[in-house]
């Protein structure tokens, strides 16, 4: 949270309306997404009691189970679910494309990939579970269920994990896409409500947020976004049509099951395609197709495993795998932050703030600066820009700037500007160390061609705004772990690989 | 004590369970609770009677789980917590008593557990290692609480152990940590209890183990799984703002005279004063209000109205409110943003930084 | 759909609405006359929508099968109704007797119906005997000894009825008290009658091969790893190795309890056990 967006839920709260905290979207939102609200059963882990899925907003498919304590039912739904689901992510897998690589062989990538939409984050965690309690189950042997079953589970199992890489948007939890985008005038706790985020983000004619997200609090009017239902629906309504369908199991006892979850589900479900449309109204920031690039090829690389028949994921990673998939994550986090900044104004905004990054106006350019002598003498550039941010940059330090791509330059010197003082213009809060405004003399020392004189327009001309920053984009490419195979003994040694048993198979779902 | 009771009124005083306890310590600054706790006083039909109703409610389901989870693990003499504690913690096997002092009728539970506690205490040589539904009390600022643990278990390692029967699960070696984190607290009030119990009866209060016994539904299936949690950091909490709550007399000092939250009802059960008095009198006694309220206090939706009358930005949470470097007031932040109003003395450092946040915001969205 | 079913379900529909209002107002009265309108309202769209199928040629009006697995047959599925038909022969005192018989010691209700469910009709639920025992000692009490056997409670070392313990009068006193390591004695005990039982049996049923899977898991050395159905032999044989540590002990004070209870105790409550602090002697 920086004072940017804090000050975005203030002036939300005076508002009465929620605050775009970013100028574009950063997150891909499919054209033919698929949307999955899912329903538990309170205090159980996994057990379903229904869903409504599906990529017409128009007709959802609403799955039931009538007794969700019966196993036989869940993996009903289950297979239910897989008929949906399934058909939806092999639609995919057809149309690839063929990518050259740089050293290395061409490969297949998936020219589009499917993408899950659920409501919250609790959602993309039961979404997970579910994909744990069917990925080892067996067509075969003592409890059988629908070939389609296991495939479900390594599926949502896939997607779970996905969802947990910052950047991906494979599957995405409605909360989080547009909390990234708009801040409220209430805490992140409430925030986890869809129906009252979206009351603050697109309140209904002749109200304001702060109403319409306060009538969202109330689950008769609107039902909580699951996966977790509200106990007074809990207690009067789907408890007696679960009892009556326990005391005489016919179609008429499904349908009151049904009708009770399709009063839950539904509005969420509106509320869903509501998400999709004010995002997709957002411009897309230009990193977004990149990130979704890897996305597919992320996808393409599952939909090669399963087709080469390998073993569903495991139940936990191994020391060297747990270790290099939180380095992982740790580096797509950091580099979703960077690609964020240099997309958006907003977001290079916060680093403005705390002096990793400062805009201002060309002052000064001397394009045919030379350092060095003879055969390394090198052409660089020296930019000077003035600017009133707090620039808390060191001589020496690369920085790169959003507007140019591949634009690199060093930091010379930080200098005070005489004769102005904190009275200036942009008044309290501008300027270096001292509080005024400063001047930042650059060399550039990428991104200028090979010619005795810079390429056209590699050097930013005088008069011109530009901004630059620390940040980049090129992390290590991976922390140095171990192969799995070499995991010293501290660490439990190497670990056997995981072959699912019959343990696994068998195992209870209750 | 009398203050107390004339704030609560001739009614009798809420006894907390043990979740309530454990909630005692949850936003220990908020004068507004630790009074009304103090005092007894019931929030819950406190909150409804201003029309601000609590919104918890637990299903069905959830509670049905719960039980048939509990009742599974004790069957047969506790069979099941037998084999967890046998892998968990080398129980040998002859100790294999079971005590249900329940069977005593419900009004003996108290007397009959302190005197099987203190049997145990003293000859281990006849003592069972299980002691079901047991009834402990507390003592929190003048009122006893009754508690209720799920077991109480004796012998392992010579000392005794609190256990915690839960039914979320356990998957692959992970349960949720909010779920455990309550648990946990809850356990810790438990301890705490028996500790009371046994300093009373003059022995040691440290043979109640700071470990407590977890035992938990195993993945997706209802076997039970146990595992020992460690409650020290809890018990510290614990006693800390039950030590504050004894020191409620500070809180009493600045009250006015005759202030009361009295829901004394009349002849129909309603609350004889008018719920405009009633809210009148909880606004004298200031609240500390944060979203995590929501989750633990009944007064909750009272308190944010209340925050949300005044622009206080305790709305927002703890995240925005250090951004803002302590400034409460909606107005006055936006107001140092925007550069209409000047900042006080020591506010110079977070003028700057939400200027220098306005100033690069309106560029940005020009 | 018809009018007066679009207008029920409305109804039905605002009235689950008002309902929970009223249950988070904690108002229970209203709520029950609210949750009593909506009973009436549901029946009535039940018989509405059933007028209207038969007069639709018996369409279903349902979503069809998509969302009906109403054959919820499976291993744990089979459902209680055609059950209860041949349950229905044999009264449940005599079904419950018939299990204690097997089992020999002190049981809880809901191994009772476990092991009625395992070995003979099944059907038997646990609520339905939790009335069982009062059933038994007002029969008792009116004409003592006219039976030849009651369902009788089991009794504490205070001589007290032990909680939710169902015992037989026809075993002597020592069986029917439990000390502090009776519980663990009879739960091994029990193990032993069952795989005793079902070592007998040329037809295992599986819900008993189950059941006593169960219990042998909690019963060290009786199951020898991985998954496949456990061996009788070897249940009766770990059984009875942890009872050898437990048995001595035990006896001992199950026949110190059995004593005093035979100097103190009336007939009655020998057979249903004394209330704590002994009101019942006065009373009969």
């Amino acid at each position: 949270m920086s004072a940017l967006t804090a000050l975005a839920r203030l002036r939300a709260m005076r508002e009465g309306t929620a605050q775009r905290i970013t100028t574009v979207r950063h997150c891909h939102v499919s054209d033919r997404p698929m949307v999955f609200v899912p329903v538990k059963m309170a205090g159980e882990a996994a057990a379903p009691l229904g869903a409504m899925v599906g990529t017409d907003p128009d007709h959802p498919r609403l799955l039931v189970v009538p007794q969700p304590r019966n196993r036989d039912l869940r993996f009903a739904f289950a297979a239910e679910l897989a008929e949906v689901l399934l058909p939806y992510v092999e639609g995919f897998q057809k149309a690839t494309e063929t990518v050259e690589r740089k050293g290395g062989e061409p490969y297949e990538r998936c020219l589009e990939a499917p993408q899950l939409l659920v409501p919250n984050r609790p959602a993309a965690e039961f979404t997970g579970l579910l994909g744990r309690s069917t990925r080892f189950r067996r067509a075969d042997g003592p409890y059988p269920v629908h070939p389609s079953v296991p495939l479900l589970g390594r599926w949502l199992t896939y997607f779970a994990d996905r969802s947990r890489q910052p950047g991906s948007s494979l599957l995405l939890a409605a909360t989080e896409a547009l909390g990234a985008h708009w801040a409220t005038g209430q805490s992140a706790l409430e925030d986890a409500n869809l129906a009252a985020l979206l009351g603050w983000i697109d309140p209904p004619a002749g109200t304001t947020g702060q109403r319409a997200a306060e009538e969202a609090e109330d689950p008769l009017l609107w039902p909580p976004a699951g996966p977790a239902t509200d106990p007074g629906f809990d207690n009067e309504v789907l408890a007696p049509a679960v009892q009556a369908y326990e005391e005489a199991p016919t179609d008429r006892a499904v349908a009151r099951v049904a009708e009770a979850l399709r009063t839950q589900l539904e509005p969420t479900w509106r509320l869903m395609w509501r998400s999709v449309e004010l995002l997709r109204a957002l411009p897309e920031g230009s990193r977004v197709a990149g990130r979704w690039e890897a996305d597919r090829g992320s996808f393409t690389r599952f939909v090669e495993r399963i087709a080469e028949g390998g073993p569903p994921q495991a139940r936990r990673d191994g020391a060297v795998g747990a270790a290099a998939r939180l380095a992982g994550l740790e580096r797509a986090r950091a580099s979703y932050d960077v690609q964020r900044a240099y997309d958006d104004p907003l977001v290079m905004a916060e680093y403005r703030l705390t002096g990793e990054a400062f805009a201002g106006v060309v002052t000064a350019v001397e394009p045919e600066h030379f350092e060095g002598e003879g055969r390394s003498r090198k052409l660089r550039p020296l930019v000077t820009v003035r600017t009133d941010d707090p620039v808390r940059l060191a001589p020496g330090a690369a920085v790169g700037s959003p507007e140019r791509r591949g634009h690199g330059a060093e930091v010379v010197e930080v200098v005070e500007v005489a004769g102005t003082g904190a009275d200036g213009v942009s008044g309290a809060g501008a300027g270096g160390a001292g509080g005024g405004p400063v001047e930042v003399v650059l060399k550039v020392t990428k991104g200028m061609g090979r010619g005795k004189t810079p390429a056209p327009g590699a050097v930013p001309e005088p008069g011109e705004r530009v901004c630059y920053t620390s940040l980049t984009d090129d992390f290590q490419t991976s922390a140095a772990l171990p192969d799995p195979e070499e995991t010293p003994w501290t660490h439990g040694g190497p670990p056997e690989e995981y072959v699912p048993g019959d343990d696994d198979a068998q195992e209870e779902w209750e | 004590m009398s203050r107390l009771d004339d704030l609560r009124g001739p009614v009798p005083a809420r006894a907390h369970d043990a979740r309530a306890i454990a909630a005692l310590a949850a936003n220990p600054g908020c004068a507004r609770r630790s009074l009304l706790d103090a005092a007894g006083v019931d929030k819950d039909a406190a909150a409804r009677h201003v029309g601000f109703p609590a919104p918890f409610g637990q299903s069905q389901f959830a509670i049905t789980r719960g039980n048939v989870f509990e009742s599974l693990v004790k069957e047969n003499g506790c069979a099941e917590l037998l084999r967890l504690l046998r892998e968990l913690m080398g129980l040998p096997i002859e100790q294999v008593g079971y005590r249900d002092v329940e069977s005593v009728g419900s009004h003996l539970r108290a007397s009959h557990t302190r005197a099987l506690i203190d049997r145990a205490a003293r000859e281990s040589e006849d003592s069972a290692v299980f002691y079901d539904h047991p009834l402990l009390s507390l003592r929190i600022a003048g009122h006893t609480s009754y508690l209720e643990p799920d077991v109480v278990a004796f012998r392992l390692g010579g000392r005794f152990h609190i256990v915690e029967i839960k039914s979320f699960s356990v998957i692959d070696g992970q349960a949720e940590p909010e779920k455990v984190a309550a648990a946990a607290r809850q356990a810790a009030v438990y301890v705490l209890a028996l500790r009371a119990l046994l300093e009373e009866l003059g022995h040691d209060p440290e043979l109640v183990s700071h470990d407590v016994v977890l035992v938990c539904p195993e993945n997706f299936a209802n076997r039970p799984v146990a595992s020992l949690v460690d409650v020290r950091r809890q018990l510290a909490v614990l006693r800390r703002q039950l030590a504050r709550m004894t020191r409620v007399d500070r809180l009493l000092e600045g009250l006015p005279e005759g202030l009361t939250f009295s829901l004394e009802p009349d002849a129909d059960g309603v609350p004889t004063r008018s719920a405009g008095e009633l809210a009148e009198a909880l606004r004298r006694v200031p609240a500390r209000y944060a979203p995590d309220c929501l989750a633990a206090c009944d007064l909750c939706m009272f308190c944010r109205d209340e925050a949300r009358g005044c622009g206080s930005t305790d709305l927002l949470g703890r995240q925005v409110r250090d951004q803002l470097g302590g400034v409460s007031g909606m107005d006055e932040a936006l107001g140092l943003a925007e550069g209409v109003r000047e900042p006080g003395e020591g506010q110079e450092e977070i003028s700057r930084l939400l200027r220098l946040a306005d100033r690069l915001h309106r560029e940005c969205v020009a | 759909m018809s009018e007066p079913l679009d207008a029920l379900e409305r109804r039905i529909a605002e009235l689950r609405a008002e309902v929970r209002r009223a249950v988070k107002a904690r108002d229970t009265s209203l709520a029950r006359l609210l949750r009593a309108d909506l009973r009436r309202a549901e029946r009535a769209w039940d018989e509405a929508v059933v007028t209207e199928e038969s007069a639709e040629s018996g369409e279903s009006g349902g979503r069809g099968r998509a969302e009906g697995p109403g054959s919820a047959e499976g291993p744990e599925g089979a459902g209680p109704l055609p059950r209860e038909a041949g349950a229905a022969l044999m009264p449940i005192r005599e079904q419950v007797h018939q299990a204690l018989l097997l089992l020999g010691v002190p049981t809880a209700a809901k191994l009772v119906v476990a092991v009625n469910e395992a070995f003979f009709a099944g059907g038997l639920r646990s609520p339905q005997l939790s009335s069982l025992r009062r059933d038994e000692e007002r029969s008792f009490r009116s004409d003592p000894y006219a039976r030849p056997y009651y369902l009788c409670a089991a009794l504490t070392d205070r001589l007290s009825p032990a909680r939710g313990l169902l015992a037989a009068s026809t075993w002597p006193l020592e069986a029917r008290v439990v000390g502090p390591l009776s519980p663990r004695v009879d739960f091994l005990t029990a193990a032993t009658r069952i795989a005793e039982h079902l070592a007998r049996l040329a037809e295992p049923p599986p819900g008993a091969v189950r059941l006593l899977s169960r219990m042998a898991q909690n019963i060290p050395g009786a199951v020898e790893g991985g998954f496949g159905p456990v061996d009788p032999a070897t249940v009766v044989g770990a059984a009875r190795a942890e009872l050898e540590v437990h048995l001595p002990a035990d006896t001992a004070q199950r026949a110190e309890v059995a004593a005093r209870a035979g100097d103190q105790l009336t007939d009655v409550e020998r057979l249903f056990g004394a209330a704590a602090l002994s009101t019942l002697r006065g009373a009969c």
